[in-house]
């Protein structure tokens, strides 16, 4: 994803309480970037969902946030990596195809809608990483 | 217990106020209390005020969702009011399914609701 | 504005870059000619400037952007090395974002695009000249301005670009303030609000509209909001997407939206779209939209001939 790095965390995943870290230190970001309320929430909320996936569905991970700023518009990105199963077939979970994976697929398709950059990199075996940016509006 | 969510009883309805973060131990407390005592008192409402949730993430969702289905079973119907304005968007953007739960601006329109339902019983 | 934004606002990427130099012609045989006659462009580049400037300082109006001695010494400085610049033999993205930043300069300034094309028009002159003085061959003449004009003209194109750029940065600003002033909600009755909607809706100033409706709701804790889309010129799916959206949140806050000013037009387009708005009040007048707000808030409504027909009563009995 374009953009530098202004300030960057590193964050580990390994319980219930990091969760809530990870989410503080995102919401910290979006203050210093002058999101209003609306998009504090959006990005909170899905930096929300996705620790919360790393930890239930790999039982742990490592989170990197950061304040990004691309010609002159300030952003808040964050990386969310485990070692876990991996997903499957993405689209698909994406889509709220599996069942038992429903509610992480309704998690990372929750989040790709409340952010302006998405991506993800999966496979099973393979652990995943998912990379999210929303960027402030003027 | 720290952290537990407090149960208060007006008629027939109970009122419950979440302040704090939705944890694992809390919630999983919340819903036990929350059966234990419509069992004990046969209240036939609940009323769940969450202005005091900074975040609702679909784990938040579906825990206020399942005490709503239980609650139902029963016999009491639940009402959540308070939502903060950035709450519903964010809920509503993330196209989280949230159909059949009744809203309420606040805890006081919570309670008319179930005054105007009895009302109409009669 | 900063030269990379230019390039994002104008999407110049490689694949424009590849359209542009195609329907130019202007291919890596031009480029290796330019290379070649770089010791021309050596040789003649001081001469080149000075004709060049002499033009620009000799008319009043061009004159003016050279106020001083300094500021002629550094452009002519510029125009040599942007002259030479034609013979470096390459058209990439960094050849284009340079000539960007040239384009931009210019555009800041104020340079109208009339003063740009014939100072390039004097420019190929000058070359020309030069060409026939140094080469001599007709045919190696004219091949070499050939490929020099193409590249030329290739930056012409880019420094009107520009332009085109900074004129659009500057709309997409006045637009942002003018959805900034744009979406007042008024609180028509106790706890009873309207939103009269007008001009166009992109996906930008849906979801303002969103934040803005739930952000009133919540703080005046209204029960009704009313959503007047007449003064909206197009519903297309976004925009009726977007209304059934602000619904199902108004709704979670546990408050009511009632939709009016649906004309027949918008009625056509949105079954025609499948839009399901069957969980909305929808309604044509906005006066019935807030007769039934009123309801909803336990306000019954008195129509007006009622009054009539009570003053009406009231002389008849005094009469009696």
């Amino acid at each position: 994803m374009s953009g530098e790095t202004l300030e960057r965390s590193e964050m580990k995943i390994d319980s219930e309480d990091d969760i809530i870290l990870v989410r503080r230190k995102v919401r910290d970001f979006a203050s210093a970037c002058a999101f209003d309320v609306f998009a504090t929430s959006a990005v909170t909320t899905a930096a929300s969902e996705l620790a919360r996936n790393v930890w239930t569905h790999a039982g742990g991970g490592f989170a990197t946030v950061e304040k990004v700023s691309e010609d002159a518009r300030l952003g808040v990105r964050a990386e969310f990596r485990d070692n876990g199963p991996g997903i499957p077939d993405i689209e698909r979970v994406l889509a709220g195809g599996y069942s038992t994976a429903r509610t992480m697929g309704l998690g990372l398709s929750g989040s790709k809608r409340l952010v302006d950059e998405f991506e993800i990199e999966s496979a099973p075996g393979r652990g995943t990483r998912i990379t999210f940016t929303k960027w402030a509006r003027y | 217990m720290n952290g537990s969510i407090p149960i208060l009883r007006i008629g027939e309805i109970l009122v419950a106020s979440v302040q704090t973060e939705l944890r694992d131990r809390v919630a999983n407390a919340f819903q036990e209390d929350v059966l234990n005592t419509l069992e004990t008192t046969g209240a036939t409402g609940l009323v769940i005020d969450i202005s005091g949730l900074e975040v609702v993430d679909t784990y938040v969702a579906r825990v206020l969702a399942e005490t709503g289905q239980m609650a139902k079973l029963m016999g009491a119907s639940t009402v959540l009011v308070g939502m903060r304005p950035e709450i519903a968007a964010t809920l509503i953007r993330m196209a989280y399914p949230m159909g059949g739960i009744d809203t309420a601006l606040n805890l006081q329109e919570g309670l008319a609701l179930f005054g105007r339902r009895k009302k109409k019983k009669k | 504005m900063d030269h990379r934004k230019y390039m994002k606002i104008l999407k110049l990427d490689e694949a424009e870059l590849r359209s542009r130099r195609a329907f130019f012609e202007l291919t890596e045989a031009d480029l290796a000619r330019l290379a070649s006659l770089r010791p021309f462009a050596e040789k003649v580049t001081d001469d080149t400037v000075e004709e060049f400037y002499r033009l620009l300082l000799s008319h009043p109006e061009t004159k003016k952007f050279f106020p001083d001695e300094l500021t002629v010494r550094r452009v002519k400085r510029t125009q040599r090395e942007y002259f030479l610049g034609l013979f470096a033999g390459r058209c990439d993205l960094a050849y284009m974002e340079d000539r960007l930043r040239v384009g931009a300069i210019h555009e800041q300034i104020g340079l109208a695009t009339k003063w740009y094309l014939g100072a390039y028009r004097k420019y190929l002159s000058i070359i020309k000249k030069h060409l026939i003085a140094e080469i001599g061959d007709p045919e190696e003449v004219r091949s070499a301005f050939e490929s020099i004009q193409k590249l030329v003209y290739f930056d012409v194109a880019l420094a009107c670009d520009t332009y085109l750029a900074a004129k659009l940065d500057a709309l997409e600003r006045h637009q942002a303030a003018i959805r900034e002033l744009s979406t007042p909600v008024i609180r028509v009755y106790d706890r009873v609000l309207l939103l009269p909607l007008v001009g166009a809706i992109d996906s930008h100033r849906a979801n303002q509209v969103m934040d803005s409706v739930l952000t009133q709701v919540g703080q005046t804790q209204a029960k009704v909001i009313i959503i007047d889309i007449a003064g909206v010129p197009v519903v297309d799916t976004r925009v009726a997407d977007s209304l059934i959206k602000t619904t199902a949140a108004v709704r979670l806050l546990g408050a009511e939206t009632i939709l009016t000013g649906i004309t027949a037009q918008v009625a056509r387009t949105i079954v025609q779209l499948g839009v399901d708005v069957s969980a909305m009040h929808t309604l044509s007048r906005l006066a019935d939209g807030i007769e039934l707000a009123l309801s909803l808030v336990g306000k019954a409504v008195q129509p007006a001939e009622t009054k009539k027909r009570r003053r009406r009563k009231r002389s008849e009995a005094e009469e009696r």
